[in-house]
């Protein structure tokens, strides 16, 4: 009597809810409470950037990528810079690209900080997201110091990086490779043995690691399904084959896997940036780049590993110093594709934790 | 014997004990509230505050109308037009509008300027009662601190 | 009858009456203002400091702004049901504080003044039984919302709390198995005579009925039903204004009343530590309902520090940890305490 009055019931998550990360619309379709289809509704959030891009110079286009995936901008503005200097065939400076390491795991470390904050909030530790939230500050503090900027960084040239690493900020860095430990520490004692985490986490959200490499799915997502792939070890940019670090690879592909490859990857970025710091080599900290940059005609894809996934830049460029085309692959638009997949079959409150484990950003979705 | 010490693990609250442990070690630890607007923190020396036009150490202004930053604008908030005024050897601005609802705070503005003229000021607060008030001309250019802020709004912060 | 004594038997009375409803409608207060102090000094936050000093103002300022908001009432709902329903659940709450006692009765002049109002010798199980009267609220609320979400978030409230009494009952069984009485005042007066806190002889008991006590009040981490993550919002979805006042102070009131039940049955009333040993004789100058309150806020501080630590229970969970472990362990508990009684 109960199934028949409740079978197949549709239920919308609007765009407006505080757990879809961004102005992500769900339809949801529900059979007493098991998940049946999950459709995402995308496109609340699209300001044209693609097209946006062809009426800007090279330059002119960095501080725009800021916007994508706004939790990681340094990201976003390293796979740009990198897609066009391979392009152009601009050569960037050995110290320029370990202050480009540097800067971009220092940015995974504060987009994973984030990542916890949200997730552990949607499923109701209230305080991880203060804690993660107090750890990024420090990091965020750093950003500042170096380029005025927390949220919008527009850290990264064609060519280098905008300023060099002095002393103030060298000196924060130090200090937050000392202080980042205890807070992961802490976040983890809170939530690791915790059993109602395990409860909500465990087995919750598993995609096999076929469906996840035919869906696209790439990532800590793509790590906790077993694929050990990690585009700065396997396909190296900006001299990641100088440093030594562990790919965290988990098998279960659920929520909690997902949660371990991510406080692990944190734990790398860490390691990486002091071996960074501490073999930054003497010299320049930007190449001489035309301000009217004039690429001849030629087409490049270029990617990296962004703290979401695979992070791609396809551009075309005509001559002149706008590009023709540019398009993005971003990684939470093709990771959000296999939500409907994890989603089947779990209950209908598991969808909010299983969107967090996916780590999505609506400005890098709907560009 | 794995099996007998999750047991006693889970029925003696462990996890749940370690948990409350960590959260009253934050209960009695620092506190970052920053008591806003009674204390500011210091802002570093690169913060991208609003733009405005600086002046050398004789008081001469730095602007050569040159539109470097005109052309580099990804999203054209400037207007500038320059004469060369008589028995000078520089251009200097007779038109510099500059929209600050357009701004997106990139800087490259600031990188292009070959005097210097423009850069980033301490400014943040920089909310207005209308959006004419948003659209600077060239003598407001130069209005810094309190002079800014009066301009910008009426100071509800006092 | 002379006047004099008249006047106390008629005056007596309603001062405490007027008490009764003072005291929890304080307390709420002050746990509204403590659950945002506290849950902001874990998180590494100050919390309210700017309305009054420190804050304690806020509860007021919070209580003003539902005062003048618009009470809307959606077009298709049961009128009647709906306006009750708030009534129903504060009326049932306050009510229960009729028969907690605050202290020991004490002497002045020749008359002892009962720190309670009603003397019942089921105080116990009327306490129990009027907190059960508020589950009617929320099934009034979420059916006269006339809308699935309330509906589905009341179905789901209800279901925990009928679930959650049944260990509630049974620990509070091993109590009064104890203590032969089920009059509130008499079950400290046992712990007195026993010289120890039943929680400290029942461990287990008292576990178990403080996390079904957190369970039954519909507070973290068994707050799914009305989380604000879920889709489903709860049973008091449509509710806004003072109504939605109502819902919520009877909330806090129903924890101050669990608080109280777990004092009284499990840690000593108004008894200081150690009652009857003579080395502590001294703890009996600070007067007994100063104790009540300073365990009564240890329990509170409690609730609150368990919210800002856990993350949520899923509803199905919940469900089967009441059902799997809670009711077969108290079960179980009982039959331990009645066996070692009469052993020992």
């Amino acid at each position: 009597m109960a199934s028949k009055a409740f079978k197949e019931i549709d239920l919308n998550m609007g765009p407006q809810h505080p757990s879809t990360h961004g102005v992500l619309r769900l339809k949801v379709s529900i059979d007493n409470e098991v998940v049946l289809h999950v459709e995402p509704v995308l496109g609340y959030l699209h300001r044209g950037m693609e097209k946006l891009w062809e009426s800007q110079t090279y330059h002119q286009i960095i501080p725009l990528t800021d916007r994508l995936d706004y939790l990681a901008s340094l990201s976003n503005n390293l796979g740009y810079c990198l897609t066009v200097e391979k392009l152009a065939g601009i050569e960037v400076p050995k110290r320029a690209q370990y202050i480009r390491v540097i800067l971009a795991e220092l940015q995974r470390l504060a987009s994973h900080l984030a990542w916890i904050g949200f997730m552990a909030n949607d499923v109701g530790a209230m305080t991880v997201l203060l804690y993660g939230f107090e750890a990024r500050e420090s990091f965020l503090d750093i950003f500042e110091t170096y380029a005025g900027g927390r949220l919008t960084i527009h850290g990264m040239r064609l060519g280098g990086v905008p300023f060099d690493l002095d002393e103030t900020v060298i000196g924060m860095i130090r200090k937050v490779l000392e202080t980042t430990p205890k807070w992961i520490a802490d976040i983890e004692g809170l939530l690791t043995d915790n059993r109602i985490w395990r409860h909500r986490t465990e087995g919750i959200g598993i995609i096999p690691q076929s469906d996840a490499l035919e869906n696209g799915l790439t990532g800590p997502c793509l790590r906790a399904a077993g694929m050990a792939w990690d585009l700065r070890r396997d396909l190296p940019y900006s001299s990641y084959e100088d440093f030594d670090f562990d790919i965290p690879v988990r098998t279960a592909s659920d929520v909690l896997d997902r949660y371990f490859v991510r406080m692990e990857e944190m734990r790398q970025s860490l390691r990486i940036v002091r071996q960074a710091l501490d073999r930054l080599p003497a010299g320049e900290h930007i190449a001489k780049v035309p301000r009217t940059l004039r690429i001849p005609p030629g087409e490049i894809y270029h990617s990296i590993e962004a703290p979401k996934g695979e992070l791609g830049f396809f551009i075309r460029s005509n001559g002149t110093d706008k590009p023709e085309r540019v398009k993005m692959r971003s990684p939470s638009f093709i990771n959000l594709m296999s939500l409907e997949q994890m989603c089947k079959g779990n209950l209908f409150s598991d969808i909010v934790g299983v969107l967090g484990s996916l780590d999505i950003v609506l400005g890098e979705i709907d560009k | 014997m794995n099996k007998v010490r999750r047991f006693l693990r889970a029925f003696f609250l462990v996890d749940i004990v370690q948990g409350l442990s960590i959260t009253l070690r934050h209960y009695f630890g620092r506190k970052v509230t920053v008591q806003y607007p009674e204390v500011v923190k210091s802002l570093p020396p690169r913060f991208k505050g609003m733009l405005r036009l600086f002046r050398d150490e004789a008081g001469e202004p730095l602007c050569i109308a040159c539109k470097a930053c005109q052309r580099i604008c990804p999203s054209h908030c400037f207007d500038i037009e320059g004469v060369r005024p008589e028995g000078s050897k520089v251009m200097r601005p007779t038109k510099f509008d500059w929209k600050l609802d357009r701004c997106t705070f990139c800087g490259l503005c600031v990188e292009v300027c070959p005097t210097d003229a423009i850069r980033f000021s301490e400014t943040f607060r920089m909310s207005a009662l209308g959006k004419d008030k948003l659209h600077f001309h060239l003598p407001d250019m130069y209005l810094r601190g309190e002079e800014l802020q009066s301009h910008l709004c009426s100071g509800c912060l006092k | 009858m002379t006047g004099k004594a008249f006047l106390f038997e008629l005056l007596i009375p309603v001062i405490k009456i007027v008490a009764v409803i003072l005291y929890p409608m304080i307390m709420v207060v002050v746990m509204i203002w403590l659950e945002r102090r506290v849950v902001a000094w874990i998180q590494g936050r100050i919390g309210p400091n700017r309305v009054g000093w420190q804050g304690i103002l806020q509860p007021f300022a919070d209580a003003f702004k539902l005062f003048f908001k618009e009470d809307i009432i959606p077009r298709e709902a049961d009128k009647l049901l709906f306006n009750i329903a708030p009534i129903l659940v504060m009326f049932s709450t306050l009510l229960a504080f009729c028969f907690i006692p605050l202290g020991e009765s004490f002497r002045i002049g020749t008359y002892t003044l009962h720190l309670r109002i009603a003397d019942s010798p089921v105080g116990l199980l009327l306490v129990l039984g009027l907190s059960s009267i508020g589950v009617f609220g929320i099934i009034f609320g979420g059916w006269a919302s006339n809308s699935k979400y309330p509906l589905m978030g009341a179905l789901r409230s209800v279901i925990q709390i009928l679930s959650y009494e049944i260990p509630i009952g049974l620990t509070v069984l091993t109590v009064v198995f104890l203590s032969r009485s089920m009059d509130l005042v008499r079950i400290v007066e046992s712990q007195r005579e026993g010289g120890v806190w039943f929680g400290l002889l029942m461990p287990v008991s008292f576990v178990v009925f403080w996390i079904s006590g957190i369970a039954e009040t519909n507070r973290a981490p068994f707050d799914l039903p009305e989380a604000e993550n879920e889709l489903v919002a709860g049973y008091h979805t449509e509710y806004s204004g003072m109504k939605f006042a109502y819902f919520y102070i009877a909330e806090y009131a129903h924890m101050v009343l669990v608080s109280s039940l777990v004092v009284i049955l499990f840690f000593g009333g108004w008894l200081p530590p150690f009652p009857s040993i003579k080395a502590f004789a001294f703890l009996h100058w600070i007067p007994g309902f100063v104790w009540y309150l300073i365990k009564i806020m240890f329990f509170l501080y409690l609730y609150v520090w368990i919210r800002a630590t856990f993350p949520r229970y899923r509803f199905d969970a919940l469900i089967k940890l009441v059902w799997k472990w809670f009711i077969p362990l108290s079960l179980a508990n009982f039959l331990v305490v009645v066996a070692l009684r009469y052993v020992l």
